[in-house]
């Protein structure tokens, strides 16, 4: 059933407002999550009234707050992710190697020297493969599911390396392409044991860190 | 005051890549405007925490979600809060508030419209606010400050249910053509 403009515009200013309760906030929920158009009017909505909780005093919550949260995301045992995503690469390590051999042969002749394999994390299916020689400045991108690409809206990739900010490795140009890396692959691939694609306006990042959701990771790895 | 929007869109990024110190950054920045939010609607500080425990950790689990184009990173993380509270508020064992309570909201409720004209956009939704009709303003500051409902407010308010629904739709609907215009 669609909305009229009237009756979208009336329930996202009375859902972002609060006074929509009961069940039929509990149906805008639902209808949220399908219907896109609702879903920037309620957006819309927030925006307008977020000043009013400038007006808010600001409380200093309970110090072990940040404690129990910490516990319940298990952040002090936990693996840490890369370790997780090392363990994710192991059991797709001989995947890998054969994606690795059957990759067609790269100009020099040779297989490529670094591979990554980025997959959804909601279907754990690859979408995506990254390839490089050691000593090309070419990444090379090929795209395995073709849905990934949306009108309008750009993929960039990004090297994840350790204990340093994402650097971004181009913005993909379609099902496939090449991406100019700024040095060498051992140089520039070298100390990234991840890569990542985020979703981004037209054309990339604007702010040169990622600033849309993260789509799809996956490890990086170095065959020779 | 406010960390600059942009240095937490970077904390959140970083957070949906699995960034825990700067999740930890992230907290420290939005802490205690958010805690405010929250013991401002429910009104007691061991719900305010517990609720913001949850939201927090949703926060983590849902960092991949946000977008940076569609909001600022503070207003969904408040979104978050608010709708959470209103949830908890729903439990299926109510404590309403009790009638001092409400008696109490009134004087208060003025107090943080004043405290808008500070910033900019706020001071754009401060004008427009005052371009409302009181009955409009307090219902709607009480709805949105307090979390009252439709319901609380007539009782509070001690009107019809039609006419405060009546002063909130309409107060809203002026709302938006004033902010158009400024």
């Amino acid at each position: 059933l669609r909305l009229s403009d009237a009756s979208r515009e009336k329930l996202a200013a009375e859902y972002a407002l609060g006074t929509l309760r009961g069940r039929a906030r509990e149906r805008m929920r639902r209808r949220l999550r399908e219907d896109d158009a609702l879903a920037r009017a309620v957006a819309a909505w927030e925006a307008r009234l977020a000043p009013m909780t400038e007006a808010v005093k600001p409380v200093a919550p309970p110090a072990r707050l940040w404690g129990r949260i910490e516990k319940e995301l298990q952040f002090r045992q936990r693996r840490s992710l890369w370790k997780a995503l090392g363990l994710i690469a192991s059991g797709a390590a001989a995947a890998l190697v054969v994606v690795a051999l059957l990759l067609p042969l790269q100009r020099a002749g040779m297989p490529a020297s670094y591979v990554a394999v980025l997959s959804d994390p909601k279907t754990n299916q690859p979408v995506l493969i990254a390839t490089a020689q050691r000593n090309a400045m070419v990444l090379r991108v090929n795209t395995l599911d073709p849905k990934i690409h949306v009108a309008g809206r750009s993929l960039e990739l990004w090297a994840l390396p350790r204990g340093a900010q994402p650097r971004s490795l181009g913005v993909l140009a379609g099902e496939r392409s090449d991406l100019k890396l700024v040095a060498v692959a051992d140089r520039s691939l070298g100390d990234v044991p991840t890569l990542a694609i985020s979703l981004e306006p037209p054309g990339g990042s604007p702010t040169g860190q990622p600033t849309g959701p993260v789509l799809y990771t996956g490890p990086c790895v170095k065959y020779w | 005051v406010a960390p600059p929007a942009q240095a937490l869109d970077r904390l959140l990024a970083r957070s949906a890549l699995g960034d825990r110190r700067a999740f930890a950054e992230l907290y420290q920045a939005s802490a205690a405007q958010l805690f405010g939010v929250a013991l401002r609607i429910l009104r007691r500080e061991d719900w305010a925490e517990e609720v913001l425990q949850e939201c927090y950790v949703s926060v983590w689990r849902h960092a991949r979600e946000y977008s940076a184009a569609r909001a600022a990173p503070m207003t969904w993380m408040t979104s978050i809060v608010r709708n959470r509270c209103l949830d908890w508020l729903r439990r299926p064992n109510p404590e309403p508030l009790a009638d001092e309570a409400l008696e109490a909201l009134e004087s208060e409720a003025a107090g943080p419209l004043a405290l808008l004209e500070s910033g900019r956009d706020s001071a754009a939704l401060a004008r427009c606010l005052r371009g409302l009709e009181p009955k409009q303003r307090q219902a709607i500051a009480l709805a949105f400050f307090d979390g009252l409902s439709h319901g609380e407010l007539a009782q509070h308010l001690r009107q019809p249910l039609g006419t405060v629904k009546t002063w909130v739709r309409r107060g809203l609907a002026r709302l938006r053509s004033c902010l158009e215009t400024q």
